[in-house]
């Protein structure tokens, strides 16, 4: 098999007004790997995705698939699938007929429809209409859609919203087995790391339009180094001592500090020799959820 | 493309609309006959009577029942286009069709399809209504002369077009809504008045519907004096133009815009 990217995304942008939905973000996905893509609410995936996906034109920037702009695919849902969001059917059609309906579109035989509900577990459903559907089949229904083709490239927005803890479980293997043993290359986004967080290879993080963080999960957690935690509402006057000591300090502010290269016991002396009042001592464990809330939180 | 087409005409077979939309257009045709038929000779107070049944004039008159329809169908045309939006279906569609324009035209050629279906049906309701009434007031049924095969056309390309009108607004007004409801204005209230008033015909023989009476134009003196018509080439012309306007403008709003 050829070794390409399968989604590119370099130096994308788009503003809505004066909101710049997404500022410069350049990221890829490589066949074979489930990549996440998150970020807060309002941080700018789903924008990213439809941008993707040639749903909404993008200010500056390219977003290619298999090194092609969406538009230009000649058969698109034989290369792309993706799942948007949860609502896009029509609730007095069947679930076979919306599949049939893109089936014919897209010049695939109708027996793919009956074949993608199988595999997404509604076939017993076939035959009722969307409207009396729940959002966990909603999804499976989407799902079904967007695999319809045999696609090599898999997009989904927040798919695990609406789903129960089942349904998540399902869904995780239903993406694992989809990209490690089909190849296919997976970008899923969620504003919910733990919701991905056993599924995906390789992470993105995105907050208000800007990239954050790209690279492997382990990478993310920053292979070992745990810094200590210190607040104080005095933070300010303990630094020349702990940098005294050898210790390198962040400030991602509210009088919180991060000290890097010493020890608690180190930071606690400092703390007693200022005489500085501390609401919170602590060596910080990697927890990604916390990496991801410093990451991504409000300037 | 006829595949696309094909696809169209799935998506408005597999919802229940269009057969209520069908039984609707046939209930209207059907009191638009009635009427017809059962005034039908009739002395009008101080005017001339109405032509009796087994009259030519009669089957003129009788045969332009179906022309009413074409609000259903033009409803129709607004919600292939609306109802993307309404559902957010027009998501999948355009993955599935990315370029946009052969989706409008795919719709647009469906819509004519089906207003062409629409147009045909109220003609065999209408057949069905206006034979057996000749027939049995003694008359000669005129089918391919007097007149009769220039109205079934009208009736059949007004229908049609009427389905472009209702994608093109659809496209424009995206809010469902609100573009029937102001198609319903429209045809009922402002359309009516420009074309029953005689003061205001030199306009409201231009607006689609005077355009599509004067491809039905009968001459029956129903009292009122004849309205002021387009001849029935002109009135075809300003019709596929209003046509070719609304099919341009469902192209030009759906092409571009952000699908969010
Ligand atoms: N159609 C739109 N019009 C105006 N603003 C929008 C539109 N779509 C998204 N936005 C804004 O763009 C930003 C990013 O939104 P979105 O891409 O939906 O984020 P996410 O999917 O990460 O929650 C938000 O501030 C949102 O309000
Ligand atoms: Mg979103």
């Amino acid at each position: 098999m050829r070794v390409m990217t399968a989604i590119e995304i370099r130096n994308l942008s788009k503003a809505f007004g004066p909101v710049k939905a997404v500022d410069d973000v350049s990221f890829s996905v490589e066949a074979g790997t489930i990549t996440g893509y998150l970020g807060p609410n309002g941080a700018g995936k789903t924008t990213t995705l439809r941008c993707l996906l040639g749903l909404v034109s993008a200010d500056g920037g390219t977003a290619l698939v298999d090194g092609r702009p969406y538009t230009a695919l000649e058969h698109p849902l034989a290369e792309v699938g993706a799942v948007l969001e949860a609502t896009s059917f029509h609730p007095g059609r069947t679930a076979r007929d919306h599949l049939r309906v893109i089936c014919t579109a897209a010049g695939l035989p109708a027996s793919r429809a009956d074949e993608a509900l199988e595999q997404v577990g509604l076939a017993d459903a076939a035959r009722k209409r969307v409207g009396g559907f729940s959002l966990g089949m909603r999804q499976r229904l989407a799902l079904g859609t967007a695999t319809l083709g045999h696609p090599r490239v898999l997009i989904l927005d927040e798919p695990a919203n609406g789903l129960d803890p089942a349904g998540i479980e399902w869904l995780r293997g239903f993406l694992r087995h989809l990209a490690h043993d089909r190849g296919v290359a997976v970008l899923v986004s969620s504003h919910v790391l733990a919701e991905v967080q056993q599924t995906v290879d390789n992470v993105v993080i995105i907050a208000r339009g800007r990239l954050v963080h790209q690279g492997s999960l382990d990478e993310l957690t920053g292979n070992g180094e745990r810094p200590v935690r210190v607040h104080s509402a005095e933070a300010d006057r303990l630094v020349p001592a702990l940098e005294a000591e050898g210790a390198r300090v962040e400030r991602p502010g509210d009088g919180v500090l991060r000290v890097y290269g010493v020890d608690a016991e180190t930071v606690g002396r400092a703390v007693l020799d200022e005489r500085v009042l501390v609401t919170e001592l602590v060596r910080e464990r990697s927890d990604l959820q916390a990496i991801f809330m410093e990451l991504t939180r409000e300037a | 493309m006829t595949a696309l087409v094909r696809s169209e005409l799935q998506k408005l077979f597999t919802t229940r609309l269009w057969w209520v939309m069908l039984l609707v257009m046939l209930l209207f045709t059907g009191i638009t006959l009635a009427v017809t038929i059962g005034f039908a000779g009739v002395q009008a107070q101080g005017g001339p009577a109405l032509p009796g049944r087994g009259t030519l004039e009669f089957q003129q008159a009788a045969w332009t029942a179906g022309a009413g329809s074409s609000i259903f169908v033009m409803i129709l045309g607004i919600v292939m286009m609306t109802g993307e939006y309404r559902y957010q279906t027009i998501t999948t569609t355009f993955l599935s069709t990315p370029r946009r324009g052969r989706v409008v035209t795919a719709k647009l050629v469906a819509g004519l399809l089906v207003g062409v279906l629409f147009g045909v049906a109220a003609l065999l309701l209408t057949a069905a209504a206006v034979i057996p009434t000749v027939l049995i007031a003694g008359g000669e049924v005129a089918l391919l002369d007097g007149g009769v095969p220039r109205i079934m056309l009208g009736v059949v390309a007004t229908s049609a077009l009427y389905a472009l009108f209702g994608i093109g607004l659809g496209a424009l007004v995206r809010n469902q809504i609100a573009a029937v409801v102001g198609a319903i204005v429209w045809v009922f209230v402002v359309e009516s008045l420009l074309t029953a008033i005689p003061a205001l015909q030199d306009v409201g023989k231009f607006t689609p519907s005077g355009a599509a009476q004067s491809l039905i134009a009968v001459e029956v003196d129903s009292g009122f004096g004849a309205p002021d018509l387009l001849p029935a080439w002109a009135g075809a012309s300003v019709l596929v133009a209003y046509a070719l306007v609304f099919a341009l403008v469902a192209s030009l709003t759906t092409v571009r815009r952000d699908i969010t």
